[in-house]
């Protein structure tokens, strides 16, 4: 084997074969110049690989880290058989959101502000006088309307007994002066029967 | 290197049942080494952080997508590269990458100018060959996974490979003569 047909790189990188090493080792026992390259070589290797790896500053996140797991609804739809399974969860979600939901609980009430509850106040008031105002108005008119049907009943009451007592005296009144014309008759009769 | 397949492969087929835990294994057991990747890539440690992050997210939301659960390493570097020079591609006109000091320069393994020495050739190699040779050198893939992570011929990364090192060979020799004289 000669010097040129030798990979001393290879020999070096340990990308040769077995049988091809033992060559290149019974060679270079044998060839000054191809021992000088072996040695710059692993010197140069060595050198290189003398750099030592750093540690990594911070540990990767973990897939299991919060920032990285998937969640589990993530999980979930990754499982099985994944349509079947959305449209029942979401089914069952829009029958728990409509039955549970309540307007939000506030947590912490606003800050006191002494203008708003002042204003508040007197709307409170104004509210409240203007409603026993309205009662007591609604109250007088229905007992004034009650007193004036009492009246009108009333009058009418009279009007119709004046009425009655007024005819009575006209029949009265009638009957007398049908009584006189009888009389008169009878007495005009008799007159002539004596003539 | 030590792929591990077996615990891949599981880990991978358990967090697609969605065990969550299992890919937190995965991640576990190559945050590091991605994180360092990336680092070596972008040469910023909030950015290979930022990306290190993207690329696990990336991979979790795909990984129904990887189509052999025992390659998931190849596959988890494929998003990460592909991730990196995205941002290389949004930065390139803002920065003279050659110019910077990569911030692994201090590492306390070496002397510190041998280290700046060391990352400064690793900075000055083209992107292309950069990539190649710390996914080879640093992260121990075989070059048919290289291959699939960067979605080239096998031959491309051979090439790639080689090329740097003799551009590292070079960069580096007045270091190792002076550790030879020393």
């Amino acid at each position: 084997m000669s010097c040129g047909q030798i990979d001393w790189k290879g020999y070096v990188l340990g990308e040769i074969s077995h049988p091809e090493r033992k060559a290149a080792e019974a060679h270079a026992a044998a060839c000054s110049p191809c021992r000088e390259e072996l040695e710059r070589l692993r010197l140069t290797q060595g050198l290189l690989q003398s750099l030592a790896e750093e540690e990594i500053p911070q540990r990767i996140a973990f897939v299991s880290d919060k920032v990285l797991a998937p969640s589990w609804w993530a999980r979930l739809w990754q499982s099985g058989p994944r349509l079947g399974f959305a449209s029942a969860a979401m089914l069952a979600a829009a029958i728990l959101v409509h039955a549970w939901v309540r307007p939000p609980v506030a947590i912490q009430p606003p800050a006191p502000d002494q203008a708003a509850i002042e204003a508040i106040v007197e709307r409170e008031v104004a509210r409240r006088l203007d409603e026993a105002l309205a009662r007591a108005a609604a109250a007088w008119e229905a007992q004034e309307a009650e007193r004036r049907a009492k009246l009108l009943r009333e009058v009418r009451e009279e009007f119709e007994i004046r009425r009655r007592e007024e005819r009575a005296q006209i029949e009265q009144a009638f009957e007398v002066l049908h009584k006189r014309l009888n009389v008169m008759h009878l007495a005009s009769a008799w007159r002539a029967e004596e003539r | 290197m030590i792929f591990r397949e077996v615990e891949d492969r599981d880990l991978v087929g358990k967090a697609r049942r969605g065990d969550v835990e299992a890919y937190n294994r995965l991640v576990s057991r190559w945050e590091k080494r991605l994180y360092n990747y990336l680092l070596k890539l972008v040469g910023d440690r909030e950015d290979a952080l930022d990306l290190t992050q993207e690329v696990f997210l990336k991979a979790y939301q795909a990984l129904k997508k990887l189509e052999d659960p025992s390659r998931f390493a190849p596959w988890l570097y494929r998003i990460a590269h592909n991730e990196a020079y995205s941002l290389l591609r949004r930065r390139r006109p803002e920065e003279e990458l050659d110019e910077i000091a990569p911030p692994w320069a201090a590492s306390r393994l070496l002397p510190a100018e041998t280290a700046l020495a060391v990352a400064a050739a690793l900075r000055r190699l083209p992107e292309e060959q950069r990539e190649a040779v710390v996914l080879k050198i640093y992260e121990g893939f075989k070059f048919e996974e290289i291959a699939s992570i960067l979605d080239c011929p096998v031959s491309t990364v051979k090439s790639r490979v080689y090329a740097a090192l003799d551009r590292l060979k070079e960069a580096l020799a007045p270091i190792r003569t002076r550790g030879e004289a020393g």
